[in-house]
């Protein structure tokens, strides 16, 4: 088994890359508080990094359906992670999210118990929903939005509630009862990896969808694979790369299979001719 | 095996969508309210406990919010705060400003940082966060006769001083409410309390306003809040 060398894996890159989100948001409200340096305000609902307004899809969205009222600024702010999602799916979830960020590190840490580490970190998922439990997520999410009239995901957002919770410690010296939805969520990994993430997310059903048709795929070669299905024992939402489910819009190209696999069958690959040509692995793309 | 696997999945996404948005409606109202769609959710704005400058009336506040925080990070006084579910219910994650812990300095910042238009940029005088009302029946100055003080010191922190706040011959102070901006500097520097005889309680109280727009102030609305 030809393992790819240290810096030429994409995971240590994806995992440097979380880490500095974690840290510039959690870092945010410590530099807002304490050195007064408004350079960057927020979170991931909405962030500004200077004048760079970023306005989250799916918070964007319900605040328009429930407000009825466009407002520009909100409107611009959506055009890069829209155009992100559109481009390369899900990868906020995978490159930026918190919650992500706090699930790898219990993995890590799992997975550095002796003896049963590595069946710990890459364990098998106790409970499996259909994976389009994810759609059926999004629609209750704004059909309850839309019922009662005010925002709901805004302020239950798991990975806008480790901002908010951040803040609330550093500015108030308190955290509020929601933090509890953050260690649920967390916990839920222990049942399943990425349990949220995979099934309940609206924000991440959200990107999938804007990413249906993404140029970023992991194409699958089955000339090159051996079938030895590491991949689908790594892969955290539980497809399996191995017949191609890689192209679905359930992946979130985190970059794990592309590494584990011996021969390299699994590539990154950009698809220029992507709005025409279809994917290879879409026939295999069915749900369950 | 995947058929006996389906009815208990269906059964669970029902019971945790039911569990959701009852959990969600019964945690934010009454039963009684539920007759009315439009008071299913009650604001928590009250006496003294208001929004952020420039923002919008508070039926759609909670509407354009998007609970991200960037008001209190850069209010440089950090008065601006933030109900949680306890508090709030469905408006969890809003600003609001208490003006007996910290009033509001107008200095504006955080109108602009805000992404949803929930806070509109405007002027300093064009702010209304509320208006204020003055107990004079508490107020030291307005019961010269009894306390033998004049005090004058709303008077003298209003930014507005001498047309949000003007004082008469006798150094009463009384509120002009169309320039009122409802900081609630004066509020929070009343020493009404300070007397013994006023149990703690502050002569100047700030009273949310129901306003259509930001500049279309009618002296009815602010008598009838």
């Amino acid at each position: 088994m030809a393992k790819k060398s240290f810096f030429k894996r994409i995971t240590l890159w994806r995992y440097l890359f979380l880490t500095g989100c974690f840290i510039t948001v959690i870092g945010n409200p410590f530099a807002n508080y304490y050195w007064d340096v408004n350079f960057i305000q927020g979170w991931f609902q909405s962030i500004g990094i200077g004048n760079l307004w970023v306005v989250s899809p799916l918070e964007g969205l319900e605040s328009i359906l429930t407000a009825k009222f466009f407002y520009m600024p909100s409107l611009v702010g959506m055009v890069i992670p829209v155009t992100l999602a559109s481009l390369m799916g899900r990868v906020f979830c995978s490159w930026m999210c918190p919650i992500e960020f706090l699930s790898l590190l219990t993995d890590k840490v799992l997975g550095l118990i002796p003896k049963w580490g590595n069946s710990l970190k890459y364990r098998k998922d106790l409970v499996r929903f259909a994976k389009y439990t994810l759609w059926f997520a999004l629609v209750a999410e704004l059909m309850v939005t839309m019922i009662i009239g005010y925002p709901m995901f805004v302020w239950w957002s798991p990975p806008g509630l480790v901002g908010r919770e951040t803040m609330f410690y550093v500015f108030y010296k308190h955290v509020t009862v929601e933090v509890f939805i953050v260690i649920f969520v967390l916990l839920l990994n222990l049942i399943t990896r990425r349990m949220f993430c995979r099934y309940f997310c609206p924000l991440g059903a959200t990107l999938a969808l804007i990413g249906k048709r993404r140029q970023l795929v992991i194409e699958y070669d089955a000339s090159k694979c051996v079938g030895c299905k590491i991949c689908d024992k790594r892969c955290p939402m539980g497809i399996s790369p191995s017949v191609g489910e890689s192209q679905t819009v359930y992946c979130w190209n985190c970059a794990e299979c592309v590494d584990v696999c011996p021969t390299s069958a699994l590539n990154f690959v950009w698809r220029d001719r992507g709005f025409i040509t279809l994917p290879k692995g879409s026939k295999q793309g069915s749900a369950v | 095996m995947e058929k006996e696997r389906k009815t208990d999945r269906r059964e669970f996404l029902k019971v945790t969508l039911g569990a959701f948005i009852g959990g969600a409606l019964f945690s934010s109202c009454s039963l009684s309210d539920l007759k009315n769609p439009k008071t299913m959710v009650k604001s928590p704005i009250k006496t003294n406990i208001l929004r952020p400058p420039g923002a919008v009336p508070e039926e759609h506040f909670a509407q354009k919010c998007i609970r991200c925080g960037r008001c209190g990070e850069v209010c440089p006084y950090h008065c601006i705060k933030y109900f949680d579910v306890k508090t709030g219910g469905v408006f969890s994650g809003t600003p609001y400003i208490d003006v007996m812990e910290k009033p509001c300095y107008l200095c504006m910042k955080c109108v602009y940082v805000c992404p949803t238009g929930s806070l509109v940029p405007c002027a300093k005088e064009e702010v209304r966060m509320g208006v204020a009302v003055i107990n004079r029946q508490i107020c030291v100055t307005w019961q010269q006769d009894k306390t033998g003080l004049m005090c004058k010191t709303c008077f003298n922190v209003c930014p507005f001083s001498g047309v949000a706040i003007k004082i008469d011959h006798d150094f009463r102070p009384y509120i002009i409410e169309e320039n009122c901006t409802g900081c609630g500097i004066c509020a929070y520097s009343c020493i009404a309390d300070t007397y013994p005889e006023n149990n703690g309680k502050k002569a100047i109280s700030i009273q949310p306003i129901k306003w259509k727009k930001i500049k279309q102030i009618k002296l009815e609305d602010i008598k009838k809040s």
